[in-house]
This record gives C-alpha cells, sequence and structure tokens, in this order.
C-alpha cells in the first residue's frame, strides 16, 4: 500500500533554527527578511516571549517589595495528658485521632480566613490604608475595601496552614512595609486569642451551668422537706408521732395486761365466793371499764383521718422525703465538683512558639521562581496550542 | 501551512477535521460493534455490567458505610473502566486504522480523538444510567452534577493525555504494549477508586496524592457525596498531568507520523 506522503509540519520549536514556517510569497524574494523581522512575526514571539517580556518589566521593574511576618502558636488545653478512656482508644485506633485542642485549631485557621477576622483587623487597623498605600504598585495594591473583596485579598495577602502532626499553626502575613505586616499579624494573634478564651470559657460555663442547676434543684428540695416536716409537727402539736405511736402502744399493752390481770382475778375470786359478793361485782366493774377504756383506745388510734395510723404514715413520709433530698444535694454537690475540676483541667489557651518578626529584606514577589513558572507554562501551552492549529490545517482540502 | 499563496482559513480547517471526526467515529463503531442491529448498544452494557456487576458484590458484602453504597462502586468503576479502556487500547490506535492514513485528510490524533469521544459519550452515558439508578434504590441524589462532569471531563482528557503518549511510544516500540496493560491493572488498587484520601494514614496520604487520578476520583465523590467527606484534591496538579502527556504525546505522533509515512 502507498502511504501518502507525511506532510512536514513539525518545524523547529525555536524560531532562532530553520525558519520554515514564514509566510513565503509564492515566489519567494531573492533575500530572505532581516533575521530580526521574522523574528518579530513568529507566533513564538508573541504569544511567550512578550508576555514574559511583560513579566520581567513588572517583577524587576515595578512590582513593590513585600515582606513577610512569621508567627507560629500552638492551642493547648490542660488535658494535654491523653485520657485513658474507651472512647479516646477507639478513635485513635479508627485513625480519626485528633484531641479536643487540635479541634480548637483547625477553627482558628477557619477564622483567621474568615471575613470576620478580617472586618476586625480592619476596625484596629484600616486595611486599605496597609494595602492600599499610595507607593505600592498598582497589580499588587488593594483597590476595593468592599468586605468581600477584601476578604479574597486578605486570603491571598495572609496564609494560615495547621501542621496536624505537630500541632502548630503557622501564621504567615505580606505587605508593602515591615511594620505593617508585624501588626497585622499581632493583631490576628490577639484576636486567635480573644477566640480561644472565649471559646474556653463559654465550654466551662456549658460544663458548670448544668451542675449548677442540679445543686439548686436539690438544695431547694431539702427546704422543702424541712419545711413540710415542720408543719405537720405544728398541725400536729406532736413532736415526733413516732415516738407517740410507741407511747400509744404501750398504754395499749398495759390496759391490756390489767384486763388479763383482772380476768384472771375474776375466775379466782368466782371459784370460792359467793355471786353476789360485793368484791366480785367490784372486779367485774373494773373489767368492763378496761374493756371499754380498751375500745376507746384502739378507736382513737386506727379511726381514718386523724388516727395515729394516718399520722405516722405521713410522718415517716416526711422523714424519707428528708432523707432522700440530703442524698441528692450530697451527690449533686460532689458533681459541680468534679465538673469544675473537669473544667479546670480543659481550659485551653493560645500559646505563642514564634513571636511575630520584624522582616528586613522582603521574601516577595518571587521574581525568579514567578517568571520562570510563567514563561514554562506559557511555552507548553503555545506547544499544545501550535500542535492542534497545524493539526487542524493538515486537514486542508 | 507551507507556503502555498492562498492559505485556506483556520475555520474550515477545523470544520474539515471535525467531519473527519465524526466519519471516523462512525467507522469505529462499525469495526468495534458490527453492523447488527443492537450493535451500538453494546457500548453502554459493557460498563453497565461490569460496573452494577463490581457494585452488587461489594454492596452485598456487608456493612452500613457509605464505602459500600451502589453508587460509591458503580460509577468510580465505569470512570476507571473508560481511563484504563483508553490507555490500553491506545496500542492498537495505529495499526489499526493504518489503512485510512492513505487519506490525506486523516491524521494521527484524529484517530485517538475519534475513540476517545466515544468512550467519554459511553461513560457519561453509564454515569447518568448509575445516578438515577442509585436514586431509585432508595440513595440521595447527587451533591453537585456538575463537579461529577468536571471530574469525568478531567479523565478523559488525562486519559487521552496518556493514551498519546502510549500510542506515539508503541508505534516505536511494540513491546512496550505488554507493559502498559500490567501497569494499567496493577494501577488499579492505588488508583483512587476504593479509597477516600481521608481514610488512609497521614504517610500514604502524602503518597498517594502524587497519583493523579486520585485527586479525580476525589472530585468524583465530592461531587456524589458532598460534606458526608473531606475531599481533598488539588486540580492545578491534574492540570499539569493533563497539559504535559498532551504535549509530549502530539509532539511524539507527529514524529511517528514521518516513520509510518516511510514504512
Amino acid at each position: 500500500m502507498k502511504l501518502s506522503p507525511p506532510t512536514i509540519a513539525f518545524e523547529a520549536p525555536a524560531p532562532e533554527v530553520e525558519p520554515t514556517w514564514s509566510e513565503a510569497a509564492p515566489i519567494p524574494p531573492p533575500k530572505p527578511k532581516s533575521r530580526l523581522k521574522r523574528f518579530l512575526r513568529h507566533p513564538f514571539t508573541w504569544w511567550v516571549l512578550a508576555p514574559t517580556l511583560l513579566a520581567i518589566v513588572y517583577f524587576y521593574g515595578f512590582a513593590s517589595p513585600q515582606y513577610v511576618s512569621e508567627a507560629r502558636f500552638v492551642v493547648r488545653s490542660r488535658a494535654d495528658a491523653p485520657q485513658l478512656s474507651l472512647g479516646n482508644m477507639i478513635s485513635a485506633a479508627v485513625g480519626g485521632g485528633g484531641t479536643s485542642a487540635s479541634g480548637e485549631a483547625y477553627s482558628v485557621r477557619d477564622f483567621l480566613t474568615s471575613h470576620d477576622a478580617v472586618m476586625r483587623t480592619h476596625e484596629q487597623l484600616d486595611l486599605t490604608r496597609i494595602w492600599g498605600r499610595e507607593d505600592a504598585d498598582i497589580i499588587a495594591r488593594l483597590w476595593n475595601d468592599d468586605p468581600e473583596r477584601m476578604t479574597k485579598y486578605f486570603n491571598s495577602m495572609v496564609s494560615v496552614s495547621f501542621d496536624s502532626s505537630t500541632g502548630v499553626v503557622l501564621l504567615r502575613v505580606r505587605s508593602f512595609s515591615p511594620e505593617d505586616s508585624k501588626a497585622i499579624a499581632d493583631t490576628l494573634l490577639r484576636l486567635s486569642e480573644q477566640l480561644i478564651n472565649s471559646l474556653s470559657s463559654r465550654a466551662r460555663e456549658d460544663a458548670l451551668r448544668i451542675a449548677r442547676h442540679e445543686v439548686g434543684v436539690a438544695e431547694r428540695r431539702v427546704l422543702d422537706s424541712r419545711d413540710a416536716l415542720t408543719r405537720f409537727r405544728e398541725q400536729q402539736h406532736e413532736l415526733d408521732s413516732a415516738g407517740a405511736a410507741q407511747a400509744a402502744m404501750q398504754t395499749m399493752g398495759q390496759l391490756e395486761g390489767t384486763l388479763t390481770a383482772a380476768r384472771a382475778e375474776l375466775r379466782e375470786r368466782e371459784a370460792f365466793m359467793r355471786p353476789d359478793n360485793v368484791a366480785l361485782q367490784t372486779t367485774r366493774n373494773r373489767i368492763a371499764a378496761l374493756e371499754h377504756q380498751i375500745t376507746a383506745e384502739r378507736a382513737r388510734h386506727t379511726q381514718g383521718g386523724t388516727g395515729l395510723s394516718q399520722q405516722l404514715a405521713g410522718f415517716e413520709r416526711l422523714m424519707l422525703e428528708r432523707e432522700f433530698a440530703d442524698r441528692q444535694l450530697a451527690s449533686a454537690t460532689a458533681s459541680l465538683e468534679t465538673a469544675r475540676m473537669e473544667a479546670q483541667r480543659q481550659q485551653m489557651y493560645l500559646a505563642r512558639v514564634v513571636e511575630p518578626n520584624l522582616a528586613v529584606h522582603p521574601l516577595y514577589p518571587r521574581k525568579l521562581i514567578s517568571v520562570a513558572s510563567i514563561f514554562l507554562g506559557l511555552c507548553v501551552a503555545f506547544g499544545i496550542g501550535w500542535l492542534l492549529v497545524t493539526g487542524m490545517r493538515e486537514h486542508a482540502v | 501551512m507551507s507556503g502555498s499563496g492562498s492559505e485556506p482559513l483556520l475555520i474550515d480547517c477545523a470544520r474539515q477535521q471535525v467531519r473527519v471526526i465524526g466519519a471516523l467515529i462512525v467507522r469505529e463503531m462499525h469495526t468495534r460493534f458490527g453492523r447488527h442491529r443492537f450493535g451500538y448498544l453494546w457500548l453502554f452494557f459493557e460498563p453497565l455490567l461490569l460496573g452494577a456487576m463490581i457494585a452488587l458484590i461489594h454492596g452485598f458484602r456487608g456493612g452500613d458505610s457509605v464505602r459500600n453504597t451502589f453508587e460509591f462502586f458503580s460509577i468510580g468503576y465505569i470512570m476507571f473502566f473508560a481511563f484504563r479502556g483508553m490507555i490500553n487500547r491506545a496500542s492498537s490506535t495505529i495499526t489499526a486504522n493504518r489503512g485510512l492514513l492513505y487519506h490525506r485528510q486523516v491524521t494521527l490524533p484524529d484517530l485517538f480523538y475519534a475513540r476517545h469521544i466515544i468512550e467519554a459519550v459511553a461513560c457519561t452515558g453509564v454515569m447518568a444510567i448509575f445516578t438515577i439508578a442509585g436514586i431509585a434504590l432508595g440513595g440521595e441524589p447527587p451533591d453537585s452534577i456538575v463537579k461529577m462532569l468536571c471530574a469525568l471531563g478531567l479523565m478523559v482528557l488525562l486519559a487521552q493525555g496518556i493514551a498519546l503518549v502510549v500510542g506515539a511510544l508503541t508505534s516505536e516500540w511494540e513491546a512496550l504494549d505488554r507493559l502498559v496493560h500490567a501497569m494499567s491493572y496493577l494501577m488499579l488498587p492505588f488508583s483512587g477508586l476504593f479509597f477516600m484520601v481521608e481514610w488512609l494514614p497521614e504517610w500514604m496520604q502524602a503518597i498517594m496524592l502524587w497519583v493523579p487520578t486520585v485527586h479525580i476520583f476525589e472530585l468524583l465523590r465530592d461531587g456524589q457525596f458532598g460534606d458526608r467527606f473531606r475531599a481533598t484534591y488539588d486540580l492545578t496538579y491534574v492540570a499539569y498531568w493533563i497539559l504535559v502527556p498532551h504535549l509530549l504525546g502530539l509532539v511524539g505522533l507527529r514524529l511517528a507520523r514521518q516513520r509510518i509515512g516511510l514504512e
């Protein structure tokens, strides 16, 4: 099979070598145009070299230096000693490890990149003055002061990164003067400290509030039960219903004993006395009186409502209530104490590892890296574009 | 191109290229699926069956976590299936269509584009079917369909870049074909299909994030499940992986074309 001759389309990538790309006229001029002219007409010059040149001019000519201020801090809780609890062990085994303090560090990181942090810093420092100053170059300067764009710009100038293995949060602030960078970094650190403190006190308050509430309830219950007992005593005119019942029982016992003795005496006397003997009659009278008395006593103690049994039941209920209330108060006080200790242990604070520094040498903009990456990126893009375009051109009928 | 007084407009050339690719697609469908009545439907059936089977096996193996749901495996698997298919077929693209090169308008990249468009369409169709099936089976609708389509597009572009390189290389060294097949199978566990980066230990995460497909799968799952996972992906890195192989592959194909012409 005869294949079509390949189109020779892959020409020299660099313009200096073999400039076959030039749009030669049907009748080529006797002498090709000067090298410079051909170089200037090549698309590579326009699409790659010219933008790179612009970048070089900007970065080396105009770009105003940016100074970095760097600070590092950790978020610590007093409970840094790991608690050997089942929950911790499971979470560590699953790999979702991470103590509460690292969670707080994440929230600090999120706070520092949020509009809230931007606005609070803006209130204290006037960011438009710092980042929009006159001597800054026009490309890197902050132009708008509406919150959304300022947040965006803020996030391009401030970077916060959290190293989860060491727990250190790294804060880097760029601006056009060393003092401004340091001021912003200081303010941000202070805001973070406030945030951590408020989070910490909020958590402590939450933990203690429930325990305090429990103690309050228990105290009220104790007072109520004492009151009820006093009221009951006043009502019944008796200090100790249990004692009263005891006394009544004793009375009954004595009466019953006397009655039994009287009956025995009657039976004994009947054996040898005539039935109409006076002494016998006396004994009978006594027995009748005793029986009457016993019935009366029994009725008095067991009748519903005011009966001694009711009184005793009420009294015992009140005593039980008082005992329960005392126990509840004791346990509530103990758990309040535990909660207080726990809260103290979990208190978090922000520890500064590296204080914000005052830069001397401007680290940004990174001129060489920026220019080189622009050049390389454009080269790759141009290469692909050129290949695609020549690929298309091969389809010409 | 090379100095013929009245050069045709670029737009006409582009139109011509689109026509060529369209014709190549039709031809490719004929050669691959025959002229049977339901032949073209195999384009969808093949990944559909495979994805459904894999997903069902994993689904029945138990567990309530999202990891074992139908959507997690079915959609992920067909994307990997498309990726692997494109790379594995790359080596045969040139040899299978050598005869077509007789026509001047047919260029080597056209052959690849045509095949990749077929794969992309099949993958999109099956993905839509699986998404609807997932919702019908009681799953939640995807969080962001745009992200899923972006992931699919990036996956196709990545596979296209690698396929161009593989096509250029295999036209020179035939033996490389075997290696590519083996590599594409061995890549399966590291592709990000079976895991989310979040689930891995820290030291492994750093290694896995060097693999470009992991980023794409993370993007896919971000679109599928939204906030239920913390997805970690860097699309700039994926863009490097797309652009550089494209450049190398297109250059390689131009070089290869000269050799093929000389045979």
